[in-house]
């Protein structure tokens, strides 16, 4: 193999960081994508049509192109030859729907050639050499993003054989009782009533509404400056707190536990946190003794790896695991911005 | 977006370019800076807007956000086209902002993301490319004003008396001294400062000229007319004007077409008319007419304009007088020892009157066909 650029994973972020490689002028062939599934959107696929989601949380530019625009209501509105996407979006209404989201996907695959570079792996060890890293005994190369998703799925303690997971496919008995109070949990409120059901939302804090995962001006290099000089743990814990937009608000009783008549209980709890939970980062942060804070990998700014990184080589972090650098990194727009720090070094050496 | 204050600052400037371009083409062209200082004014707007409101009020700017804020900032720079007294006609100009408003958002929601990668991210800063960026509109700006500064009309100072008629026949200042004879102005941007003009036709005459300023001249011994102008615009004040019987003293006419003209703060003694306009737009504010035969201030010949704060003394007929077709604005006058009426209003003419006041003078009357609003 050719390849000097590695990324580790093939879902939505490292599907991202390669159109975004793509894009600026890296050939394919350069580029190795280790995964698993040649689908960049396999298990988010699945886990949008277990929760029967329709439209995303994320608005006009969250999609996996490596510029913001065209976003998709501008994309939307071009294809339709409507303005109401345009419109929708300048007053930060404009939600895409699981399909044009999607039919980017698809697009953006194509587009990129991701699948000459596609390998199908699963990469469980980095090893660390002069001339870059060695991935499952591939490479070495020079350039690795570890694009590597979130580590598995949360459940709550204590569970039996009613419960089962949001983002696993289920079915809705005549009582319902669903667990979390975030994007997931919201939906599956009215999955379940839609469904005839009687639900049931077992919570131990009230929801907190917003727009997105995080304010808006976190987006952006405005916001970073603010949360890089304070103490990051404490933001980020702060705002793993589960959100949804206001528009998926419903009036739903409330138990602060599982009701024992609850034929359904279903756990809207998320995914499980922290490197530690990670197989592959667990080892790299022992062997390489990297530095942490709490559940997080300590990263430089541009989301790299401080200990392994340097004037030859580039170990970086993409999708959930990079929000040390950038805390809404487990969106697109995340992906995105982890993806342009690293073409940029990917183009120097 | 969430603009970070370099980033907001750095767009200005990167939106600013090309209308920049534009108005250097179009002043070069036409002969005339005003394009050029609309685009140096909205752009200074736009960077005070930014750093002293806008970054601190707005941390994040949603994109329908850009309609109101443009409609402030026109508001703010053609509020100070007007105080600064810029020659920016108001269509031209608000076409101009609006194309370089349309050309902005263009340029903030695509051109931008697309050139530059991080655009958004970075809160609308251009990386390297920011400060040449910046230098660049700096350097433009300084050499625009640097060719405006070294071509602008030269400045001739007169010293003692000065045997004329003079003709000012290009764009010039002339200033101080005392010409006898008379001075004819044919040419645009033109100023007069502080000249004392001793007999001639006309003491001052402007004729086809526009942006001609007048300011401070002192006239006497005119045949005819102490200052006339004909389809022209001039911006006349603190002037002194003594007329002798059988003239008039201030006489601005036919430049219907040609713009607004303004007569403020003067001083004029004698002539059958003080002041008059004639198929005319403009202003007569703030002077003292005094000893006119016939009227002491007209305003006729379907002409438009507001008188006020004028006031008018021993004139024999009519104090203010608005005749033929004209529409008058006519506020907060004084009008002492008139011998007829105080204000008329006269064929087919309509006077709003305002707070006027009358000393030992009859008050406002009209003709039949005419009509006196208060």
């Amino acid at each position: 193999m050719s390849a000097r650029i590695a990324i580790a994973g093939s879902g939505l972020a490292a599907l991202v960081a390669h159109a975004t490689l793509r894009a600026g002028g890296i050939p394919a062939g350069e580029i190795a994508v280790l995964g698993d599934d040649a689908d960049p959107a396999a298990t988010w696929r699945v886990r949008a049509g277990a929760i029967r989601q329709t439209h995303m949380r994320s608005e006009s530019d969250g999609h996996p192109y490596p510029r913001t625009f065209p976003g998709l209501a501008a994309r939307e509105a071009w294809r339709t030859y409507d303005p109401w996407p345009l419109l929708l979006s300048a007053a930060d209404r404009y939600r895409p729907s699981v399909r044009t989201f999607l039919d980017a996907v698809d697009r953006v695959r194509e587009a990129s050639s991701w699948d000459e570079s596609f390998v199908p792996t699963r990469i469980s060890r980095v090893e660390v050499r002069d001339a870059g890293f060695v991935l499952d005994g591939r490479g070495p190369f020079a350039n690795v993003l570890l694009a590597l998703g979130h580590p598995g799925l949360a459940w709550p303690d204590g569970r039996d054989a009613r419960y089962v997971h949001a983002y696993e496919p289920h079915e809705y008995a005549r009582k319902v009782a669903v667990i979390g109070a975030g994007m997931a949990a919201a939906t599956e409120w009215r999955n379940a009533r839609a469904d005839g059901a009687e639900v049931v939302s077992v919570r131990r804090r009230e929801p907190v509404l917003r727009p997105l995962n995080l304010p808006r001006p976190f987006f952006t290099k405005r916001g970073l400056d603010e949360y890089r000089s304070g103490d990051r743990a404490v933001f980020l814990r702060a705002f793993s707190a589960p959100s949804y937009p206001e528009e998926l608000q419903l009036d739903v009783d409330v138990a602060s536990d599982v009701p024992d008549d609850a034929e359904t209980v279903v756990c809207a709890t998320g995914f499980l946190r922290g490197y530690r939970n990670d197989a592959l980062l667990a080892a790299l942060a022992d062997e390489y003794g990297l530095e942490t804070d709490d559940q997080w990998l300590a990263l430089d700014d541009d989301a790299t790896v401080p200990a392994l990184t340097d004037a030859t080589r580039t170990l970086a972090l993409s999708g959930v695991h990079a929000q040390w650098a950038f805390p809404a990194a487990d969106t697109l727009a995340g992906m995105r911005w982890v993806a342009h720090r690293f073409l940029r070094r990917c183009r120097t050496r | 977006m969430s603009y970070t204050l370099r980033g907001r600052l750095e767009s200005r400037l990167a939106a600013a370019a090309v209308p920049l371009a534009v108005a250097i083409a179009w002043s070069a062209a036409g002969q005339e800076w005003w394009p050029l200082e609309l685009a140096a004014l909205m752009l200074a707007v736009g960077l005070v807007l930014d750093a002293g409101a806008y970054h601190r009020l707005l941390p994040y700017q949603p994109a329908w956000a850009a309609l109101p804020l443009g409609a402030l900032e026109l508001a703010c720079v053609m509020g100070l086209v007007f105080a600064l007294g810029l020659p920016a006609p108001l269509e031209p100009a608000v076409a101009f902002f609006f194309l370089s408003w349309l050309w902005a958002q263009v340029l903030a929601h695509a051109g931008l993301p697309l050139a530059r990668l991080e655009y958004a991210e970075d809160g609308g800063e251009l990386g390297r490319a920011g400060v040449p960026l910046g230098l660049a509109v700096a350097l433009v700006l300084v050499a625009a004003g640097g060719v405006a500064w070294f071509t602008r009309p030269p400045t001739v100072h007169l010293e003692g008396v000065v045997q004329g008629p003079l003709a000012l026949d290009h764009a010039q200042t002339l200033v101080g001294g005392v010409v006898r004879g008379g001075i004819v102005i044919t040419a645009d941007d033109v100023t007069v400062r502080d000249v004392t003009v001793v007999g001639g036709d006309n003491a001052i005459e402007v004729r086809d000229a526009h942006d001609v300023h007048l300011d401070g001249v002192r006239v006497l011994g005119a045949t005819e007319d102490g200052i006339q102008a004909r389809q022209s615009s001039v911006h006349l004040e603190d002037c002194v004007v003594d007329a002798a019987p059988g003239t008039q003293g201030i006489d601005f006419s036919f430049a219907m077409h040609d713009g607004m003209s303004m007569i403020e703060d003067c001083v004029v003694h004698g002539g059958d008319v003080g002041i008059t306009m004639h198929t005319m737009m403009g202003d007569i504010a703030g002077n003292v007419v005094v000893g006119a035969r016939h009227h002491g201030i007209e305003m006729t010949e379907m002409s438009m304009g507001k008188v006020e704060r004028n006031e008018v003394r021993d004139a024999r007929d009519t104090g203010i007088y608005c005749g033929d077709h004209s529409v008058c604005e006519v506020e907060h006058n004084r009008l002492v020892r008139i011998g007829g009426p105080g204000i008329k209003a006269y064929y087919y003419s309509g006077a709003e009157l305002k707070e006027n006041t009358f000393v030992d003078s009859p008050r406002a009357t009209h003709s039949s066909d005419s009509t006196l609003t208060r």
